[in-house]
């Protein structure tokens, strides 16, 4: 196939599996919460609606990186896309997309002018402290295969079977970092409630409308890269049912846990990586 | 017809040559590659500019104004 075309195709597939399952998210938390929530493509049908609502940049904003930083955003989860399942790449290029993530979320904080942008600019530093020694996993699972490319860790699983069993820690560190990422996480301070909606505060309108298409296509992505890692090779069918019950588990830890204080969002998410590293080095001494 | 608005469509149209011009050449993995990372954020950011709704004239300052007074 084209590789244009291979790759337009599957940034709309991560677009629109990545939205409907953050709206499939809502909905289980709903549920638990005993409302009936919204439509499950309710993330959607609000990434497409901003794109047509009425926008006008604020006065603080420093122009044009208040908007170029959103673009940034989109940038770098279609790079993500090409890394992963077009090219089935490096790991460390995914790394290096997850530290320059961090990177955006700061600036397009900073980049607004708002208080709440500027609070969340700075709490972005702090989770990025945290989130980054928990991608530190991936040096596990180069001691384990021996290689940082995502096409050989696959033939390595489908040799020795998959990575979550021999390397179970590791997949927990994974796991929380997907958990953080995740809306109304407890570690998801950037985007706490108590500064309203963070750095996306005063991203409103098309650019809001296009941050969450970003969103969505990071969300396809972070799971898409668990489930190759750690599960092995599988088939669509088998990535959908994957992303569907990761999705669910998660929304169920969300609404049950309250989003934490940043210290003690960034020292848990610390001491389960130090957990996490120490515990499966020790592991792969002993077996 | 303001300077935004003329970037935009500037940037739809380049953007638009060179994702197709890709579609239909097949030119070399990494120019494929740096067209499609650059191109397709900024094809999404400008259809998204112009389809956006614009304010009234006399609601343009209004709606710029920093509405946050307590800092």
């Amino acid at each position: 196939m084209n590789l244009m075309a291979n790759i337009i195709i599957n940034v709309v597939i991560a677009f629109l599996v990545g939205s409907l399952l953050l709206g499939f998210h809502r909905k289980v938390m709903a549920r638990i919460q005993l409302r009936p929530g919204p439509p499950i493509i309710q993330h959607f049908l609000h990434s497409l609606k901003f794109f047509f609502k009425e926008t006008s940049f604020p006065k603080t904003a420093a122009m044009p990186f208040y908007v170029a930083i959103a673009c940034m955003y989109c940038a770098i989860w279609i790079t993500a896309v090409i890394v992963g399942p077009i090219s089935y790449g490096s790991l460390l290029l995914i790394f290096a997309i997850y530290a320059v993530y961090k990177i955006v979320e700061h600036n397009a904080g900073s980049s607004s002018g708002s208080p709440y942008g500027k609070m969340s600019c700075v709490r972005a530093v702090f989770s990025a402290a945290a989130e980054i020694p928990l991608f530190a996993v991936l040096v596990i699972i180069f001691f384990q295969t021996g290689t940082m490319n995502l096409g050989e860790i696959v033939a390595y699983q489908s040799a020795n079977g998959p990575l979550i069993f021999s390397i179970p820690l590791a997949a927990l560190m994974f796991f929380i970092l997907l958990v953080s990422k995740s809306p109304y996480s407890p570690f998801s301070i950037t985007k706490g409630k108590d500064i309203i909606s963070g750095y996306e505060t005063e991203h409103f309108g098309v650019l809001r409308g296009y941050m969450m298409l970003s969103e969505s296509i990071s969300w396809y992505i972070l799971l898409w890269v668990f489930l190759t890692v750690f599960i092995g090779p599988l088939s669509l069918l088998g990535y959908l049912i994957g992303m569907v019950v990761i999705t669910a588990l998660i929304a169920i830890i969300n609404t049950i846990t309250p989003i934490l204080n940043p210290n003690h969002s960034v020292m848990s998410q610390v001491s389960i990586a130090i957990i996490g590293i120490g515990g499966s080095l020790l592991i792969m001494l002993i077996v | 017809m303001n300077g935004m608005m003329i970037s935009s469509y500037l940037s739809l149209i380049i953007s638009s040559i060179l994702i197709i011009f890709a579609l239909i050449f097949n030119p070399a993995v990494w120019i494929v590659y740096g067209i499609a990372i650059v191109f397709i954020p900024l094809f999404i950011l400008s259809l998204g500019l112009i389809t956006m709704a614009k304010s009234n004239k006399e609601e343009q300052e209004e709606r710029k104004e920093e509405p946050f007074i307590g800092y």
